[in-house]
């Protein structure tokens, strides 16, 4: 190929490329106004994607819709964006986590006047959604949680007395106790590694669980109590945990048999061996079984030029059988009151049963995702991993980490200015750490 | 002392076997777990031979709805950046090693600083701007960027390349009936050929492993990179390996096609 030949043909790809990709998903479109992006942070990876496009919005007759996810800086910058470009937006639903929204409040359109239609979403869900002020900005869609998958070949060395289904972190140190003086084998496993769900685990489990806050309660003496227990349990925990980043890929290849995580980064192990495996509730500390329920929700941007679809989207999404297709599919739990089929999946059905035991336990509380952090969101869960780094994986002395690290995440409340939130009540000002 | 020429062959062949293999395995592992069932995929210790092969995992990815099309867009993207990066930065580069001006070695020094910029803190106004000019979510718009990013790169390497062509050969052309314009294109445009093969090269690497740019600037028509960088990151890791190969073997593929440029550079055989 001689260079002209090249530059021919270099011409000729740019041509024939430069085409903006169509927009597709849902069905055909019927008279619904001009297509739209629905741009969530949910459902990133590349298998819950397509099962969003092809399955879940499969009966949707809209607008055609590009259902299109990213991490949330880049979600958020681009709805920023289109806020300040003025004009009409491509963006015409968004779908974020309950903490996600705080920064783009001015430019979300109050949807208060629909809630009407939505049966059975549960009050304290409606009021997240007016996150901290009277109006509406989204409508709750779906929501998750987090629990402990178990590998039956565990069940043999529990301790005795405890009951799987109702378990504290104390009796789990045992279980690992036991499990590693028999087997010689570390086989409790952490998500530590990089994009893993870590933070949500300290925010929402081990600390309300021991201190019965979170910021208030950060370098408490409580808190220096669950650092030495946490630092326990990882004497048994497999040390290859700083590496996993979903819990159901080493649970199926036996690295580990017991695994903490969100319910979405345990489906495919319980839905490959629902035989082998069995689903439990979050352990309790101390303080209470304190547990995290993530919450997510649909908002419209002022700026969309298809408000009655986008609208109608949101109908869509929040109808049983859509939210029952959004379980079978992608493992997030309904918010509206549905009948769950009696076919569902088996290992679907494990995390059905385990949300429902976690949630309806006697000492049950549950947390919500941290409120009103926004972007410094990332800096408060860094504070909280780099505390873990440091005490229990470093091995570094409990209480001048704790001094340390509670500066940080002093600095990335103040710098949000958010108030308490959940287990730590309310305040005026700023959270403040003790 | 000098070595037999069998060993000094074997020696050759055996360094340039390892630097082979420093790159040709991992490919191969990410090749072959492309290529397998999952089970096999999560099996462990891993095989070493293709024990369960597979094209399940690569047809979903492929399948999957935008990959297709975005490895047309980020060929067409490279491509572009490739055409519009040499256009602007190879007579540039022409001036910085032919002409004496005033400012000479402060525009050289001026053109690095564009890298100095992280892009980051530029994402928002970039996106507001992007929309304004109605370039937002367009190939055209992803280019322009890139272009920006790899100008500085472009223009130092075709300085070089145009330093070594010698200036004499250009006169001599002059005075044998070419104009100014015509000695370049006919004399030194020619010489500088694998010079400007390896920006080439360089700039399509830039473009093609760029994700934040074409995140920040499309919603549909994006490049394989901002397509599947955070799906991969938060996917099986069957999806991790398909996506690794996807995104490796075309650049491979276009630099195999640019190799014989660069051999002339390097005096191949």
């Amino acid at each position: 190929m001689n260079a002209r030949s090249i530059v021919i043909v270099l011409a000729l790809v740019i041509t024939a490329c430069s085409t903006q990709g169509t927009p597709s998903g849902g069905a055909a479109a019927t008279d619904q106004g001009s297509g739209f992006v629905f741009a969530s942070t949910q459902f990133t990876p590349t298998t819950e994607q397509e099962a969003m496009r092809t399955k879940i919005l499969a009966g949707y007759k809209g607008a055609p819709v590009d259902f299109i996810t990213d991490a949330e800086g880049v979600i958020l910058d681009r709805i920023t964006a289109e806020a300040k470009a003025g004009g009409a937006g491509k963006v015409g639903l968004i779908g974020l986590e309950n903490g996600q929204f705080g920064s783009l409040i001015s430019g979300l359109q109050d949807l208060g006047s629909t809630m009407d239609k939505y049966k059975g979403i549960p009050a304290d869900f409606v009021g997240l959604g007016k996150l901290g002020t009277a109006t509406q900005y989204y409508v709750p869609w779906m929501q998750a949680t987090y629990f402990l998958a178990v590998n039956k070949k565990a069940l043999p060395y529990l301790p005795s007395g405890a009951d799987v289904n109702a378990l504290t972190y104390d009796q789990l140190i045992t279980w690992g106790k036991n499990i590693t003086d028999k087997t010689g084998k570390r086989m409790i496993g952490l998500p530590a590694g990089n994009n893993s769900l870590l933070h949500r685990l300290l925010q929402g489990y081990f600390y309300p669980s021991y201190t019965g806050g979170l910021v208030t309660t950060y370098k408490s003496a409580d808190a220096e109590t669950m650092w030495g227990a946490i630092k326990e349990l990882w004497k048994y925990t497999n040390p290859q945990s700083t590496t996993y980043a979903f819990m159901q890929e080493p649970l199926q290849s036996e690295e580990v048999w017991i695994g903490f995580d969100h319910a979405a980064r345990l489906i495919n192990v319980l839905k490959a061996k629902p035989d082998d495996f069995v689903a439990v509730p979050a352990p309790a500390g101390p303080k209470g079984r304190y547990f995290m329920t993530v919450l997510v929700g649909l908002a419209i941007p002022k700026t969309t030029a298809n408000q009655a679809g986008a609208a109608a989207l949101i109908d869509y999404l929040l109808q049983p059988s859509t939210q029952i297709a959004t379980l079978r599919e992608n493992s997030f739990f309904p918010v509206v009151k549905v009948d769950i089929p009696g076919d569902l999946n088996p290992g679907l059905k494990l995390e059905a049963d385990a949300v429902a035991k976690q949630a309806g336990a006697k000492d049950a509380k549950p947390v919500p995702l941290p409120v009103g952090l926004g972007a410094k969101g990332g800096d408060l869960n860094k504070a909280m991993v780099d505390t873990f780094q440091r005490i229990v994986v470093k091995g570094e002395d409990i209480r001048t980490v704790l001094n340390e690290q509670a500066a940080l995440v002093q600095k990335a409340i103040t710098d949000a200015g958010a108030t308490c939130w959940g287990p730590d009540g309310s305040s005026t000002g700023p959270c403040q750490v003790k | 002392m000098r070595l037999p020429y069998a060993v000094d062959r074997a020696l050759v062949y055996a360094v340039a076997l390892l630097l082979a293999a420093w790159v040709l395995v991992p490919l191969y592992f990410i090749g072959l777990a492309a290529f397998s069932t999952p089970d096999a995929a999560y099996s462990y210790p891993k095989a070493l031979l293709p024990v369960a092969p597979s094209a399940e995992t690569m047809r979903f990815f492929l399948d999957s709805r935008g990959v297709v099309s975005s490895i047309v867009n980020s060929f067409a993207v490279a491509l572009l950046t490739i055409v519009i990066a040499l256009l602007l930065g190879a007579p540039a580069g022409y001036a910085l090693a032919r002409f004496a001006f005033r400012g000479r070695d402060a525009f050289a020094v001026l053109v690095l600083t564009t890298k100095m910029f992280p892009i980051a803190i530029l994402s928002i106004p970039l996106a507001v701007t992007f929309l304004q000019l109605g370039l937002y979510d367009s190939i055209v718009g992803v280019a322009l960027v890139h272009s920006a990013m790899a100008l500085p790169f472009v223009i130092l390497v075709t300085s070089g390349v145009f330093v070594a062509v010698s200036h004499e050969l250009e006169e001599a052309a002059q005075t044998l009936g070419c104009s100014r314009w015509t000695a370049f294109l006919r004399v030194a445009l020619p010489l500088a050929l694998p010079g400007l093969a390896a920006a080439a090269i360089f700039t399509f690497v830039i473009s093609w492993n760029e994700a934040f740019a074409s995140t920040i600037l499309t919603l549909r028509s994006r490049t394989l990179p901002a397509l599947v960088l955070t799906a991969l990151d938060q996917s099986p890791i069957t999806f991790k390996f398909a996506g690794g190969f996807v995104m490796a073997a075309p650049a491979i593929a276009f630099i195999f096609l640019m190799r014989r440029y660069l051999l002339n550079l390097w005096g191949g055989r």
